[in-house]
């Protein structure tokens, strides 16, 4: 029996469909059967991130309305066998599924699947509600800005109230030299106010655009530091304890000598 | 308490009450219900409700419609009030001043009923009593309370906080970290300090002399989360 994880947010941008892209990829390449759901319909982006976008002929909608079988949407993975990618629609809009033709579908993927990763649309309307309906668990991303942070604070406690309880968090797009310069939250002032578990630190990264533009998910490639804290978060999702990655920008002269007196 | 125009819905000891306006069409009543219940529905569900409307019938058609509006939100009908009972002599008087003759200024700001939080509450979470509110847990921003009486944090008060909302002006807010995003007690309203001094402890914001006070909750063993 698999486990559906749905990644969210509340807010837009923050990153919800990279990081169900790469942390999809990274379980399938850790030799897990995995599919990932994009539940945003009518501005789907999950097929193009996993560079799937011309092999799609059937979607999530036509799955649930019974268009087609689930086996006929399913999109094989170009790296990973055992990696699928199950589309949302184009062409419709959110109102075309229900939560309750979710958790059908959740279901029916759990026995077939070690995990479903379920990339959440922005938003708390009807989108949002069905992709969590089906949900085991639940990953929220926030990037270290106010407006973010307050979105899932609010995500966070819609999920309590649908008893999705202990959400994990995913701090995205962090700049260390800004939050060392005082100019971006860190992440002790996030969990401050969100008070959830922390599954992972993702640094700001050029190599996500490149990797998003070509579709080809960070998580694979080795020296992109996002993409070893993708590496990371995979871990933590199977239930390894790896620590947090080290974050921290070389020290100068001047801060050791401050540290040494004791100014800071 | 929460209202709209004509329907007021109200917390006593003895339960939830909702007034009707006599004046008012059946229609526009059961529409504002709806909308009333529809934003406070996490508060109250599986709770059973009375309902006075002065002295004014309901036919057996809207009594059913009251009730299909009432099952809905997973209320329950429990029986009507007279005016007897309210306690306001002919229906002459609208239901805002049955409001100011029942609510808990009697007792002063010291004593009455009073709601338990035990949880945190999170951007877009908003709890309205009619009384005190002790929340166990932070009040984040973007979370409201709206209280007739006092209202105690145990936790970090970052949220908008209005204590003694019908004008009780004896009224306190506190918290072990106290910085609202707005506070407010009966009509005067202040904004929250924009920079955030950290681990000032425990604090109590009342009127003085029309002005909002925040003096230092004065207790030395406050301990805890005081940033």
């Amino acid at each position: 029996m698999g486990e559906v994880i749905v990644v969210t947010s509340g807010k837009g941008g923050v990153g919800k469909t990279t990081t169900s892209a790469n942390i999809g990829t990274g379980l399938a390449a850790a030799g897990h059967k995995v599919v990932l759901v994009d539940t945003d319909i009518g501005l789907r982006n999950l097929d193009v991130v996993m560079g799937l976008e011309n092999r799609i002929v059937y979607d999530l909608v036509d799955v649930t309305s019974g268009n087609c079988r689930l086996k006929q949407a399913l999109i094989k993975d170009k790296r990973f066998a055992n990696l699928f990618l199950l589309p949302a629609a184009q062409t419709k809009d959110k109102t075309a599924v229900n939560p309750e033709q979710m958790k059908v579908l959740a279901a029916e993927l759990k026995a077939e699947f070690d995990y479903a990763i379920i990339d959440c649309p922005a938003g708390i309307e009807q989108g949002f509600r069905n992709a969590i309906a089906g949900a085991d668990r639940a990953i929220v991303v926030c990037t270290p800005e106010v407006s973010a942070v307050r979105d899932a604070d609010r995500i966070i406690g819609l999920l309590e109230a649908a008893e999705l309880r202990n959400p994990k968090l995913i701090i995205n797009r962090i700049r260390p030299e800004m939050v060392k310069r005082g100019d971006m939250m860190d992440i002790s002032d996030i969990l401050d106010i969100l008070a959830v578990e922390l599954i992972g630190v993702v640094p700001e990264d050029e190599s996500i655009v490149i990797s998003t533009n070509r579709g080809e998910p960070a998580v694979m490639d080795k020296t992109s530091k996002a993409g070893e804290a993708y590496r990371r978060i995979t871990k933590r999702i199977t239930g390894e304890e790896v620590p947090l990655m080290n974050l921290d920008v070389p020290i100068g002269i001047m801060d050791r000598l401050k540290r040494l007196v004791g100014l800071r | 308490m929460t209202r709209t125009e004509h329907v007021a819905l109200k917390g006593t000891r003895d339960g939830l009450v909702l007034y009707f306006d006599p004046a008012a069409d059946f229609g526009v009543l059961m529409n504002e219900l709806d909308k009333l219940l529809k934003n406070s529905v996490q508060l109250l569900q599986g709770a059973s409700v009375r309902c006075y409307s002065g002295k004014k019938e309901f036919t057996e058609d809207e009594h059913a419609g009251l009730e299909t509006i009432l099952k809905k939100r997973q209320l329950e009908l429990t029986g009507w009030l007279t005016p007897e009972e309210v306690g306001v002599p002919g229906k002459s008087q609208s239901y805002a001043t049955q409001d100011k003759e029942t609510r808990i200024w009697e007792e002063g700001m010291e004593e009455g009923s009073c709601l338990f939080v035990e949880r945190t509450l999170r951007s877009g979470k908003s709890v309205q009593f009619d009384g005190h509110v002790v929340v166990l847990g932070d009040v984040n921003p973007g979370a409201e309370i709206i209280a007739t009486g006092n209202i105690a944090v145990l936790g970090s008060l970052r949220g908008v906080a209005h204590a003694g909302a019908t004008g009780e002006r004896k009224a306190s807010v506190s918290a072990y970290h106290l910085a609202p995003t707005q506070l407010r007690i009966a009509d005067v309203v202040t904004r929250g300090p924009a920079d955030e001094a950290d681990g000032r402890g425990p604090e109590i914001a009342r009127i003085k002399d029309d002005q909002l006070i925040v003096e230092s909750a004065g207790v030395k063993s406050w301990r805890g989360k005081a940033r």
